[in-house]
């Protein structure tokens, strides 16, 4: 990309926090925020465990007119937006709306409001479904709920591709701001697959970690004894515009994006090929995109699927790409201590990572405790360390092989 | 009268809003600014609370709570 696109506001809506110092301190401790589902009865599901947001409510002030009529993930949506909005210091009312615009990612839709009302309607013979269903579940609802609520009605897209769903509505999001279509963006993601149903496809994939009597210890990206990663639930969500413009504002810069890379496996509907050859390319890509050398980077914020293959597949990447420069990077996955967003993910990885550029600081990936021969680098086991980060990678690979990588420069 | 009170109360309570925003004589768009979901959701409810039927055509955006109330009475 030829210019930078600058991030001037932070809205976060995780298991480890609802505003960003929240969320923030929360990661620079290193606890765990994954707990046993509490939400319904989970006892039969494989895995039933997840990082979960509680006290939405407390943090919203959407009016309850709206609220009954909206999925749980367009709500956690709506109050990252507004913390973003704020945070970017925006007057709303000296805006061309026509010059806003949303590009979100998630993987899921809005299952609770779907499934409660599809329940009702086969258990108790109803003669239809709420009239809300229309526009509560289906995945671009949090692009339309934010663009009403606000009256936005710029260029706007909403992005569906598994894990790496909120990574390519980031850089959507970055192209339209630096090609001028928009004057500002807001853009990330939202997940909310703690549901019954939405579980039970999660659980189906086969990739989440079963250690159900140790919730704490059971996301251990990189670890010998990883069985797959934990559900998270959260959203995301960035203000962008151009650094020229953000700069004539005054407004407060955490970072930039700078450059993407993509491919695809080819290979399977949801394995990743065999070789990571394809993820290689897409981080080659990236740097190149970005114009930065190997030697430049200094943090790459990975996927950390935990499971014995993907950890593999992403530590053989990088072996391959980077080879002795992989020594002077520092690689963490702060997600280990509040579950993966799947469809969210990559949105949250940049708010960490946009505060470790700001402090120095590099959250740990947390529960590693055994080393695998095969996973053998230093993923900043369970402690933060101090590091300087001007340049970094967000790596985010989706099922079947759909790799994106972010270049965030400070 | 009572009736036209009613009709405004189960309004309020089906939308979640205040009673006295809803104006008798204002129509539902102009007085709390319905959405066509929400009117398909009155038509449903307002039939149950009333124990009647009322199709989606017969009340609309456009609608007053007299006008409501006066076909609510008619098809009890």
């Amino acid at each position: 990309m030829k210019e930078r696109v600058a991030i001037t506001g932070i809205g976060v809506v995780s298991p480890a926090g609802l505003k960003k110092e929240t969320f923030w301190a929360n990661l620079k401790r290193g606890d765990s925020f994954i707990d046993e589902i509490t939400r319904f009865d989970a006892s039969l599901y494989p895995s039933r465990i997840a990082g979960q947001v509680h006290e939405l409510d407390h943090y919203s002030h959407l009016p309850s007119r709206l609220v009954k009529k909206i999925d749980v993930f367009s709500h956690m949506a709506l109050v990252a937006s507004e913390q973003a909005l704020q945070d970017a210091k925006i007057d709303l009312n000296n805006v061309d709306k026509k010059r806003v615009g949303i590009f979100m990612g998630n993987a899921i839709g809005g299952w609770l409001f779907a499934e409660t009302e599809l329940r009702d309607m086969y258990i108790e013979g109803r003669e239809g479904v709420s009239p809300y269903m229309a526009s509560a579940w289906f995945p671009a609802a949090p692009q339309g709920q934010i663009t009403i609520f606000y009256g936005f009605k710029g260029y706007s897209k909403t992005v569906v591709a598994d894990k790496a769903s909120s990574a390519l509505a980031l850089w959507y999001a970055a192209k339209n701001i630096s090609e001028g279509k928009n004057d500002y963006v807001l853009a990330g993601g939202m997940e909310a697959p703690i549901t019954p149903y939405a579980l039970l496809s999660s659980n189906s994939c086969g990739q989440l970690s079963k250690n159900n009597l140790n919730p704490r210890k059971a996301y251990k990206p990189y670890d010998l004894y990883r069985d797959g990663f934990v559900l998270g639930e959260g959203s995301g969500i960035v203000n962008l515009e151009k650094e020229e413009h953000a700069q004539k504002r005054g407004a407060h810069i955490y970072g930039f994006l700078k450059g993407v890379g993509f491919s695809s496996d080819g290979y399977h509907y949801e394995r990743y090929s065999p070789n990571s050859e394809s993820f290689e390319y897409a981080i080659e890509e990236c740097l190149k995109d970005a114009g930065w050398t190997k030697k430049e980077i200094d943090y790459i914020c990975l996927d950390a699927e935990a499971t014995t293959f993907g950890d593999y597949l992403e530590t053989q990447a990088l072996k391959n790409v980077f080879g002795k420069e992989l020594k002077n990077i520092s690689l963490s996955a702060p997600k280990s201590m509040y579950g993966n967003l799947l469809g969210a993910q990559t949105a949250l990885d940049l708010i960490s990572t946009l505060y470790s550029m700001s402090n120095n600081l590099v959250f740990p990936t947390i529960n590693y405790e055994m080393n695998d021969p095969y996973c053998d680098l230093d993923y900043t086991p369970n402690v933060a360390k101090e590091r300087k980060i001007n340049k970094a990678l967000l790596f985010a690979r989706g099922r079947g092989g759909i790799n994106v990588v972010l270049a965030v420069e400070k | 009268m009572a009736l036209k009170e009613d009709v405004v109360n189960a309004i309020a309570d089906i939308l979640d809003v205040k009673a006295d925003e809803i104006k008798d004589s204002e129509t539902l768009y102009d007085s709390i600014g319905v959405d066509s979901t929400e009117m398909v959701e009155l038509c449903v409810s307002l039939g149950k609370k009333f124990g009647i039927k009322i199709a989606t055509n017969e009340i609309t955006k456009s609608s007053t709570p007299l006008e409501i109330a006066a076909l609510v009475e008619k098809k009890k």
